[in-house]
């Protein structure tokens, strides 16, 4: 009987320690930002430059997309060899989608632009939340696709406010969604992360992104490499 | 120690569940299709909306269906409470922050068939995420009023418990955002807080009504001593009661409305033996009673809700059995007019938007409506699929439909897939009053259907014609009446669907269709005296609508392996068998009461195994006794001895127990809240999500034996068809253990799926959509793959590879679909328009195929037969081997026309190089000229509109490689000729571009191409 009473006590007392290891939101934000390549080397994130394809049907949709930390970002997309882009920087954003229909570069609005300039920062989320004046705010766990989580909600200075999904295993963010106030609408979207790889300069970088338009798998990734500014500019034509 | 004891068991049965890799995020990709619909909607219980945002944010909360919110003033509606208890009773936004809201679990509208809640939830990011708060064992909370001068106060009216005597009723007040709570004002344990009224201009003046108020299985009881009107002007602190003018006591359920705009100005109905309607001017001090239209006091225990106008302290709605409006300050009510449309009966909440008063929301028995003038006319919203079902029932047609009945909602069928996907509009009405049994005869064109307290007709699905059927007392019955069930059996036969089977407290059976009757039983109820007087049921109102008919018989099975093999079970404990179609019945309900069963319990289901004839499983359900817990046991000899089949996981009192058709391991169990499965026969249990929310109130289940489906008939949130269930059925242990696993993928048969586009849906609302028109490429995986990725290609006979497509890599079953396609050709830049051909390839032909599921470095092999589609009779074998050879034949035109695009654009990049020397060398521009001339006669490459069409050859033969690809029928002569005619127009171009090049090319001896063009 005092043997089983020793078990038990061990058995608490190791249950106990379960529970002490029961991780503060900081603990886990912070396993986060160190399972992704940790802060120092997202701060060394300057440019990102990166193709990749969707595929629809057997049929291929080409991205190419140009990134400058906090400055500029654009997207080109090619179907059909038809090409279509959209550019935002700090003062502007245009998009051009022929595909639908249209014939030149379309402003947006400024709702939408807003909601835009948030993603010019390259560095993750949860390294840029304090610096953007977003607030935080941590759910517990939930579950996403089966795969235990915790789950936080950041909410920006409009309003916009993005759940993400960690994997409680390994840290990584598997899904984010966006619920957006613009332009009298509420919208939102979701997009889901896979295929993390551990790239050269340390950082950890998902090459998989599914949303509503598919799913995207990046076939080249390059790192702080220059681009041209006059990428993120017009085109004289208005093409 | 004891104590140690306990929580060490506990330890080690968490562990050793979490043993165990079977869950639901097994199945997750598994989605059930909601079908709603919308066409007849559900009780809606609760509405509140935002002031701030001028009323375009409104939460709905319903009896059944959680809580759904809007934020464009009802044009859509979204479900944000799908994680917890599906029964609502009341909804409250903080109006100074919207992000805030509260929803009370429990509907208090206490009729027979009302559910349950468990606590109060809060949400402070507009009901994105939830929070249980408190209040847990409250069971039914009708309202919730915030403080509008300081938001963290908070009351909650809480009737409590319907079904027993209870500590935890009375009003409730928090004062720090509901994170602690305190009960301020109580009479005993069978009175409950039903209706709160709160000054808006001064928050420390509010109105309570209590009511003392019981139902039991077979009787209903408003009203008693404790019910009575309160007041208390310090926050709560202290009450007094108030009689002054209102009628002698006892009372019974009161309900309030106080005037925002004037507030002494005050109106009351209260239920006594003379209920009437009465009006303060005083702030509660007096009273006077007033005249009132039969709709202003009918049926106070259900019809609970009064409001004054927000800006107008004279307009007084009243949402009851009809809607009434007064314009004097209630000494008088019309009627709303049913000039847009007819509005459902039987009204429970109304919010009025404070911004402008002209509109309104009320929810109905049958959904939501608003008007948009002050209450008069009113328009019903079609996108809440909130019905109520009881049961669910199929035929074998192709699609096949679904019929059930709804509370209040009558019987519908509707097919389980149609063009366009299944809407609102594809539902149809086969039966009235309050709906339950709906079941299709096996002929194809007859469904059985009824009303409550088994008024059951058979009506003609060719013209709707309807024949009454109920059986009748005839001159041997040794009985004064017949017992009918409010919600009586009509079954046909698990072995012989031409058996009829009806029960009371006896057993009938029909065999040509309802037309004759065979009494074949006695009395199988207890017959309890005590338990049938329901002429004296409702309290101070009479209320006896047959929802209180008691010792019944409630469920009826035949065994699906011997017709002569029958069960049943009532509703007062009796669960009885015969194996000679009725000659002799054994009542096994005293060996079922051994297995730790309540012997009263009601039997809500019945399974007799398809696999073992000595093999039934029943549930019962014993919550009209205050017991909650869900009762569910398995018999392997025929009754006489039971286990009773527990799990932790279990929530909610049991309806449904459903046995797999194929695998005896694979059961269904189905509960007040939730739908659980197990894979092992019932050790070990999880609840299903699938697109189904976690609680939702599952009345039954029914498997198709033709596609597999499961379909589920919910009571709040319509019916639920989880397509497909064969990768449930043929999960197996083995499989479970390993890291990957390819399913076997049933054969492909070659088609573009059962049905065309539809056109859009006309009648707007809610739209479940289709079932996949093709059968999935399955694999499990134990874990999410977190790095590297999953691609599945599909290789022909000869190891071409037809197709890539990208994996999902989430933990359990995965799903792909192959569109049964090749890779589309390639599309050369030229054009400023989409080409279609761009996305489709011929459909391949019948024959093995290989899949190959590639998961980081490690390869898993499939084989897939695709299989001529023998139905279409549009098209032969042979038809479809010439239409893909017509159609190849095109792609190779197809890929000729873009290459040559190509080499044109390259001769004219190469020009172009040197954009100053291509400016002044004259041969250069003549070429590129000449080249652009050709081009736009093959490509069409004028700057256009997408309104302006321009055809060239590439369009022609996108358009009639199109056709071909999609062809489902023999191609005709034109179409086989038009093949021709672009060929030869093509090579027309071609020569012309022969001749341009040949004419040019010297006289451009700069040009330099790349290398092996």
């Amino acid at each position: 009987m005092k043997n089983l009473k020793n078990v038990l006590a061990l058995l608490i007392i190791s249950v106990c320690s379960l529970a002490a290891t029961a991780q503060t939101s900081e603990e886990i934000v912070a396993n986060h930002i160190k399972a992704i390549g940790g802060k120092e080397n997202w701060e060394k994130l300057k440019s990102i430059k990166m193709e990749g394809t969707i595929k629809a049907q057997g049929a291929e949709i080409k991205i190419a997309s140009y990134q400058v930390d906090k400055k500029a970002m654009r997207e080109n997309i090619t179907v059909m060899g038809m090409n279509g882009y959209s550019i935002v920087t700090t003062t502007e954003g245009w998009s051009y989608m022929p595909f639908g229909g249209q014939t030149k570069p379309e402003p947006m609005t400024a709702d939408d632009l807003k909601n835009a300039q948030e993603d010019l920062y390259l560095a993750d989320a949860f390294i840029t939340y304090v610096e953007l004046g977003k607030k935080l705010e941590y759910l517990g766990k939930d579950d996403f696709d089966g795969t235990d989580c915790f789950k936080f909600k950041m909410t920006d200075k409009n309003a916009k406010e993005t759940t993400y999904y960690i994997d409680a295993s390994n840290y990584y963010i598997l899904k984010q969604t966006n619920k957006i106030k613009a332009n009298g609408q509420e919208m939102e979207n979701a997009v889901v992360y896979s295929d993390y790889k551990k790239l050269d300069e340390g950082i950890v970088y998902p090459m998989s992104v599914a949303s509503g338009y598919g799913q995207m798998q990046v076939s080249k990734l390059e790192v702080n490499v220059a681009i041209d500014d006059a990428t993120f500019q017009l085109p004289k034509d208005g093409k | 120690m004891k104590k140690i004891c306990v929580l060490a068991l506990t330890i080690a049965s968490v562990a050793m569940n979490a043993q165990s890799n079977i869950s639901s995020a097994m199945f997750g990709t598994m989605e059930a299709r909601q079908l709603g619909p919308g066409t007849m909607s559900g009780r809606i219980t609760a509405i509140d909306g935002s002031v701030k945002d001028e009323g375009k944010t409104i939460y709905i909360g319903t009896a059944g269906g959680g809580v759904w919110k809007s934020t464009n003033a009802g044009a859509s509606f979204k479900s944000v409470f799908d994680k917890y208890c599906q029964s609502i009773g009341a909804v409250a936004i903080n109006q100074k922050n919207p992000a805030v809201v509260y929803a009370g679990t429990g509907e208090s509208n206490m009729r027979n068939s009302v559910s349950y809640g468990n606590g109060l939830y809060k949400s402070t990011d507009g009901g994105d995420n939830w929070k249980k708060i408190g209040l847990d064992s409250s069971e039914h909370i009708s309202k919730i009023i915030i403080s509008a001068e300081n938001p963290d106060i908070v009351y909650v009216a809480v009737p409590g418990a319907l079904w027993s005597d209870s500590k935890n009723r009375g009003l409730y007040k928090s004062t720090n955002g509901g994170d602690t709570w305190e009960k301020i004002l109580y009479v005993d344990e069978k009175t409950g807080c039903a209706d709160i009224v709160i000054d808006p201009t001064n928050a420390n003046v509010l109105f309570a009504s209590m009511w003392q108020f019981r139902r039991m299985p077979y009787s209903f009881d408003s009203g008693g001593k404790g019910s009575g009107l309160y007041k208390s002007t310090d926050g709560g602190k202290t009450w007094k009661e108030i009689k002054n003018g209102l009628p002698s006591k006892p009372f019974g359920r009161i309900a309030l409305a106080l005037a925002p705009s004037d507030p002494k100005q005050m109106i009351a109905i209260v239920e006594s033996t003379n209920t009437g309607l009465y009006i303060s001017s005083d702030a509660g001090e007096t009273w006077k009673s007033q005249s009132a239209t039969m709709n202003v006091t009918a049926r106070p225990f259900y019809f609970s809700t009064i409001a004054i106008d927000p800006k107008d302290p004279k307009r007084v709605y009243r949402p009851a059995f009809n809607f009434s409006y007064s314009s004097d300050g209630g000494y008088s009510f019309t009627d709303a007019s049913y000039d847009a449309t007819w509005v459902h009966s039987d009204m429970h909440a109304i919010w009025i938007n404070p911004a402008n008063t002209n509109i309104m929301y009320v929810g109905t028995d049958g959904g939501l409506y608003v008007s948009l003038d002050r209450g008069v006319n009113w328009q019903f919203n079609q996108g809440l699929p909130v019905g109520q079902f009881y049961h669910v029932a199929y035929d074998m047609k192709d699609p096949y439909n679904v019929y059930g009945g709804l509370q209040d909602n009558g019987s519908w069928m509707a097919p389980s897939s149609a063009p366009g996907g299944i809407g609102n509009g594809n539902w149809d009405r086969v039966g009235g009053g309050d709906g339950f049994w709906t079941i299709p005869d096996a002929d194809g064109k007859t469904v059985y259907s009824e009303y409550q307290g088994g008024n059951m007709f058979r009506t003609n699905l060719t013209n709707m014609k309807s024949e009454f059927i109920q059986p009748q007392k005839t001159s041997q019955e040794q009985t004064d009446k017949l017992r009918l069930n409010w919600n009586t059996p009509l079954i046909t036969g698990a072995n012989n669907p031409k058996n009829l089977y009806v029960g009371c407290q006896f057993m009938y059976k029909s065999t040509d269709q309802g037309r004759n009757w065979k009494r074949i039983s006695p009395d199988l109820t207890t017959n309890d005296k005590n338990k049938q007087k329901q002429e004296d049921s409702g309290g101070l109102s009479e209320d006896n609508t047959s929802a209180e008919n008691h010792c019944t018989i409630f469920t009826i099975a035949e065994s699906p392996l011997d017709e002569n093999m029958i069960w049943c079970g009532t509703d007062d404990g009796n669960l009885q068998y015969t194996i000679d179609a009725g000659e002799d019945w054994t009542n096994v309900s005293t060996n079922l009461a051994k297995a730790g069963i309540a012997a009263q319990a009601w039997v809500s289901s019945i399974q007799p195994s398809k696999f073992d004839k000595n093999t039934v499983y029943v549930t019962l359900e014993n919550h009209m006794y205050g017991d909650f817990q869900t009762y569910l046991a398995k018999s392997t000899d025929m009754g006489k001895t039971w286990k009773r089949i527990n799990s932790k996981e279990f929530t909610g009192f049991a309806h449904k127990i459903k046995e797999d058709l194929v695998n005896k391991d694979l059961l269904f169990l189905g509960t007040e809240m939730g739908l659980f499965q197990t894979l092992d026969g019932g050790e070990n249990w999880f609840r299903m999500k699938n697109n189904i929310p976690e609680y939702a109130m599952v009345r039954d289940i029914q498997i198709h034996p033709v596609t597999h489906d499961l379909i589920i008939a919910s009571h709040g949130r319509g019916i639920f068809i989880l397509d497909d269930i064969r990768a449930m059925r043929n999960m197996t242990k083995d499989i479970l253990d390993k890291d990957v696993y390819l399913f076997p993928t049933p054969d492909l048969v070659l088609n573009n799926g059962k049905f065309g586009w539809g056109g859009p849906e006309v009648s707007g609302g809610w739209s479940a959509g289709n079932p996949p028109s093709t059968p999935s490429i399955d694999y499990y995986l134990k874990q999410r793959l977190s790095s590297g990725k999953i691609t599945i290609e599909i290789y022909d006979d000869k190891n071409k590879l037809l197709q890539t497509i990208p994996g999902t890599v989430r933990k359990g079953i995965n799903r792909v679909y192959w569109n049964l396609r090749g890779t589309p050709p390639r599309v050369a830049a030229g054009s400023l328009k989409m080409d279609g051909a761009g996305f489709t390839s011929p459909m391949v032909l019948p024959g093995k195929y290989t899949v190959k599921l590639i998961v980081k470095d490690q390869e898993f092999k499939g084989e897939l037969n695709c299989v001529h589609d023998a139905q279409n009779k549009e098209m032969s074998l042979d038809d479809r081997k010439l239409v893909y050879q017509k159609a190849m034949q095109l792609q190779e035109l197809y890929n000729d026309v873009n290459n040559t695009i190509d080499s044109i654009s390259l001769y004219q990049s190469g020009l172009k190089t040197d954009t100053v020397a291509f400016s002044k060398n004259k041969n250069a521009k003549a070429f590129y000229e000449d080249l652009q001339k050709v081009k736009s006669e093959i490509v069409a490459s004028k700057k256009k509109s997408m309104f302006a069409d321009e055809e060239r050859i590439r369009e022609k033969v996108s358009a009639l490689y199109g056709t071909f690809c999609g062809m489902e029928a023999k191609p005709n002569s034109m179409q086989m000729d038009a093949i021709e005619v672009l060929q030869k127009d093509f090579t027309v171009q071609k020569d012309a571009l022969k001749k341009v090049i040949q004419k040019n090319l010297p006289k451009n001896p700069q040009l330099k191409l790349p290398k092996g063009f």
